[in-house]
């Protein structure tokens, strides 16, 4: 009962921050999902740590609404291993996420340190 | 669905090698960092998380794992539900009557109050009548309703026709249909906003009468075109012989029209061409209409009526006696669906459509009480399925479905039940509602019917899945102990539903109870006339046969001879209606003029007018009070003679003294010569319904009556019951009457054959049906009631019959267990009928058209009924306090 609501909070959590993440890797070339996670662990400085069980749900609902396609290949060690490729519709959906990303950013930003003037009047 | 589960057992292997290829990668990495196989493995796995869930998640997103699950989870219910048959049999039995009342009910109501009526915009239809100190008139002459269309501006367009009290004969001479023939305006179609399928309508003037060119045209119904004319395209021009007159057909309505609205017998339309006798008023032979007109939209009924009531005013100048000035002073507007269903009637039919909700109420609740019990048999099932993972949400939608699957399998059934009641109940139906189509379910009563299922479902499975799904995990899941505190809290839920029950149930009996009563005192009325060993024909007259002719001696009087002739026959005579018959009503009024009292107490006399054969006696057994009866001395060139009875006569001498003193008066002429004498008091009989004290009553004498009076046009033709007074059994006699009237004219053979009995039995068709409906849902009610407080008695002996046998063990004496089992039920039973008794002292009201002879607060009613169920509870949690008492302490220990 528990264990579910951990993963399910998770997934709720990082919802959008998550789907750009993964298509970002993606940009970088088709990935399978263990290569993701990898990648984000790398490329964040070993600071992003994504769980298995938000990743596989995200992926799946990423290729049903047609923003990565997946196809079966061989890795370079032989393991047979499910290939994940973004979209034409997918980098169209990175780059509206990029820039909603960026202006949240900066807005919360601008809140965040604005300086506390006229407070004592 | 194979390849569904195909494809999907496909997809789902795909994601399980995906995920054991992140695994296998994941291991590969760490042992090239140089971590042992084995450990390697176990941080993969542990890093990973529960591989299971994951995949639960991520299939979620696929967005079939919903359908899926429903499968399972109807796999699942059904497997449940077979593993205990004897909870799935008391829940789907109980649901079965619940939803099959209900449905059967509604079925009722939507063919009576919901039916939509064959023409446009029908509420804005009204009807139009005559009404001042006498009440209302039954129809309105053609210069009143003249001078309405010309002055009315809230009325849109007034048509009016002239209905048929009597068969029509439509078609040739071998074969002949009967039909409703009613006149109508030019107008009328569209008045109704319905146009002919096929070829036109009357051609009228403006104030809506047909042009005289058109009289002998005809318009046919939809049912006659295609029954009678196999549905011919080229109709139109055809001959018609109707009543023996040729008539040419120029139009057919379309499907599904009628009107009058609710007659059994198909149409045709005849047009109202107006005649001289129209341009005057003179009472009984100025012809009367019925008045029917669209209202403005937007313009309320009272607007029109008293804008109407005004017009009327003026009307009224126009009558010079001040008697008839008064009949017809005010205006009654009614909407014409309103008219068709009496507001008593709408009243009546929706109690007993309560009823048969409380009785699905009380099915939901036993059901309810039942799923709970299972709940908590199945609470460690319940509560291993939590510990394994499954969420409150999933463990409701289970037994949800478990629910509607009870439910759905119950509704099933309760269609046909429905459909079974219907078809036991339909003459009583019919005769009450005049339900004519056949009542099978439809679009509507089947959608009710699925959303009470699911209503039913959420009521009896939600709850108890809630509380299952709430109770904590660990102490199920521990060994043992079943008498926690969640069980007492079942036990209070349940009693409390059982408490419900009973109160609901008493309802139901105390209607039931009331009913009874009233079918009892009905039974008794003294009605005034013998009802054993009669047969009643009601014979259709083909009057245009005899026409020129006198039917008295030419139909009649040689019937009633051969009648009188079969064997076993006693007495045979006819009647224009047998007493409590529906087929005819005639009324008497006076139409003298005079100011002494006793000539405006003889003005206001409305009489039952019967004419009767002199044989008629012997058949019926009247009592006669005064005089005598007719006899076969009186005939066509006799002394002209009047029987009346005692309610006629005290009215008409003002007092219940010396009633010998109205013999010899002259009441009515037969013809100008003619003048009859009153020769005979019979005494009361009940005439129009068993509730209503007898009506003043006129009879003359059959052979009296000749074509040249004025009664022979108005009543001969009509209807006219043949009543036989035989000892053989309908069956037998029933083909040798038939042959007799087929023998007579070959019309007759159509004749309805009844016994008396039964004509009395029809006149309290409304109470006898109530009756039977609330002795069935009282019936059903009390059963299931009963079977809840059983089931929750053995529940709690078996819950508790270790706590029983340490009792027993220590002493207890068995009687006192005993007792402490049924005060169990005395609780509840005294709960449950207290408040049962305030709910029936609200609900009776309802009932209250259908009582005769006890009011709807009876108290011995109300006693006996509480008596009667509180025995019944009493008896049924004997045999669980039985059991308690029986408790083995050794045995009940032992199995600690």
């Amino acid at each position: 009962m528990i264990g579910r609501n951990r993963y399910k909070n998770r997934i709720e959590l990082l919802q959008g921050t998550l789907d750009m993440l993964i298509l970002q890797t993606l940009q970088w070339g088709p990935h399978h999902g263990y290569g993701i996670v990898q990648a984000l662990r790398v490329h964040s400085g070993e600071v992003l740590q994504v769980e298995t069980g938000s990743l596989y749900p995200a992926l799946h609902r990423l290729e049903r609404q047609g923003w990565v396609r997946s196809e079966w290949k061989q890795t370079e060690s032989n393991q047979r291993a499910r290939y994940y490729r973004i979209t034409a519709a997918g980098k169209k959906q990175l780059a509206s996420d990029l820039s909603r990303w960026q202006h949240m950013v900066e807005v919360i930003g601008a809140v965040m340190h604005r300086a506390p003037e006229g407070d004592e009047a | 669905m194979s390849f569904f589960s195909r494809l999907f057992t496909k997809r789902k292997a795909e994601l399980d090698e995906e995920i054991q290829a992140h695994l296998q990668m994941d291991i590969q990495t760490r042992q090239n960092r140089g971590e042992s196989p084995k450990h390697a493995h176990a941080a993969a796995i542990r890093e990973f998380g529960n591989v299971a869930l994951i995949e639960d998640v991520t299939r979620e997103t696929w967005g079939w794992v919903g359908l899926e699950r429903l499968g399972q989870d109807l796999k699942y219910a059904l497997r449940q539900l077979k593993r205990s048959p004897v909870f799935t049999f008391t829940v789907i039995a109980t649901l079965t009557l619940g939803l099959g009342a209900t449905a059967a009910m509604f079925t009722v109501v939507d063919h009576v109050l919901l039916r939509p009526l064959p023409y446009e915009d029908s509420r804005q239809l009204v009807t139009i009548s005559e009404a001042g100190k006498k009440g209302v008139n039954g129809g309105t002459p053609f210069l009143d309703l003249r001078q309405w269309k010309q002055r009315s501006h809230t009325l849109q367009e007034i048509a009016f026709y002239r209905p048929t009290n009597h068969i029509s004969f439509l078609g040739g001479n071998t074969a002949s249909t009967h039909v409703n023939a009613p006149e109508v305006s030019a107008n009328l179609f569209a008045v109704l906003g319905v146009q002919p399928a096929i070829g036109r309508g009357f051609d009228g003037q403006s104030d809506g009468s047909v042009l005289a060119g058109e009289a002998h045209n005809i318009i046919l119904s939809d049912p006659i075109w295609r029954t009678i004319y196999g549905s011919d395209a080229n109709i139109l021009g055809k001959i018609v012989k109707l009543n023996g007159e040729s008539y040419v057909i120029v139009g057919v309505m379309p499907r599904g029209f009628t009107f009058p609205f609710g007659d059994a017998v198909p149409h045709v339309w005849l047009p109202k061409v107006i005649g001289d006798k129209d341009m005057v008023r003179t009472p009984n032979t100025t012809p009367n209409y019925g008045v029917i007109a669209r209202l403005n939209p937007d313009l309320s009924l009272s607007t029109a009526e008293s804008e109407l009531k005004a017009i009327q005013s003026e009307v009224a100048k126009d009558y010079t006696d001040p008697y008839d000035r008064e009949r017809i002073s005010s205006i009654k507007l009614q909407r014409y669906d309103d008219t068709l269903v009496g507001s008593d009637l709408r009243k009546a039919l929706l109690a007993l459509f309560g009823a048969s909700g409380v009785l699905w109420l009380i099915a939901c609740i036993n059901a309810t009480s039942l799923m709970l019990a299972r709940s908590t048999i199945r609470q460690r099932e319940i509560a291993v399925r939590g510990a394994l993972g499954a969420s409150r949400w999933r463990i409701v939608q289970q037994l949800a479905i478990e629910g509607l699957v009870l439910s759905a399998i119950a509704s099933a059934l309760g269609l046909g039940l429905a459909m079974l009641m219907l078809k036991l109940f339909e003459r009583g139906l019919v005769q009450q509602f005049h339900i004519h189509e056949n009542m099978a379910a439809n679009l509507t009563v089947i959608s009710l019917l699925a959303a009470l299922t699911i209503v039913s479902a959420l009521l009896c499975s939600v709850s108890p899945a809630w509380i299952a799904a709430r109770s904590p995990i660990e102490p199920a899941l521990r060994q043992g102990s079943p008498q926690s505190s969640t069980g007492v809290v079942q036990y209070r839920t349940r009693a409390s539903l059982v408490v419900l029950q009973i109160a609901m149930s008493l309802i139901l009996l105390v209607g039931c109870g009331l009913l009874l009563r009233t079918i009892y005192a009905l039974r008794h009325v003294p009605l005034g006339f013998r009802t054993d060993h009669i047969i009643v024909a009601n014979m259709a007259i083909p009057a245009f046969r005899f026409a020129g002719q006198n039917m008295t001696t030419e139909l009649y009087q040689p019937l009633v001879d051969r009648a009188n002739r079969i064997p076993g026959v006693q007495s045979a005579s006819l009647m224009t209606a047998v007493p409590l018959g529906t087929t005819f009503k005639m009324q008497f009024t006076f139409s003298t003029t005079g100011n002494s009292a006793a000539e405006i107490r003889r003005r206001d006399l409305v009489s039952q007018f019967r004419v009767v054969g002199p044989e008629m006696q012997r058949v019926f057994g009247f009592r006669m009070l005064k005089g005598r009866f007719f006899n076969e001395g009186d005939t066509a060139s006799s002394q002209p003679v009047v029987v009346v009875n005692q309610a006629f006569a005290k009215q008409y001498l003002g007092t219940d003294q010396h009633l010998e003193k109205i013999l010899g008066e002259n009441l009515l002429n037969l013809t100008k010569t003619r003048h009859t004498v009153i020769i005979g008091v019979i005494d009361d009989e009940r005439q129009v319904s068993i509730v209503k004290e007898s009506q003043p009553e006129i009879e003359i004498c059959i052979p009296q009556i000749t074509p040249d009076t004025l009664a022979y046009q108005s009543v001969e033709g009509l209807n006219m019951d043949l009543a036989v007074r035989t000892d053989r059994s309908p069956s037998s006699i029933i083909p040798e009457l038939r042959d007799l009237m087929r023998q007579a004219s070959p019309e007759l053979n159509d004749s309805t054959f009844t016994t008396m009995d039964q004509v009395v039995e029809d006149s309290y068709g409304s109470q006898q049906l109530a009756a039977r409906l609330l002795i069935l849902f009282g019936g059903s009610a009390l059963l299931v009631c009963i079977t809840g407080i059983y089931g929750l008695l053995a529940y709690l002996v078996a819950h508790r019959t270790k706590e029983l046998g340490l009792r027993i063990a220590l002493g207890a004496q068995r009687g006192h267990v005993m007792w402490f089992v049924l005060r169990q039920a005395s609780w509840m039973l005294i709960v449950g009928s207290g408040l049962g008794l305030i709910l029936a002292y609200m609900t009776s009201l309802l009932l209250r058209t259908f009582l005769y002879n006890i009011t709807a607060h009876d108290p011995w009613t109300m006693g006996a009924v509480t008596a009667f169920l509180v025995t019944g509870g009493l008896a049924a949690s004997y045999i669980p306090a039985r059991r308690a008492a029986m408790v083995n302490p050794i045995e009940a220990l032992r199995a600690e």
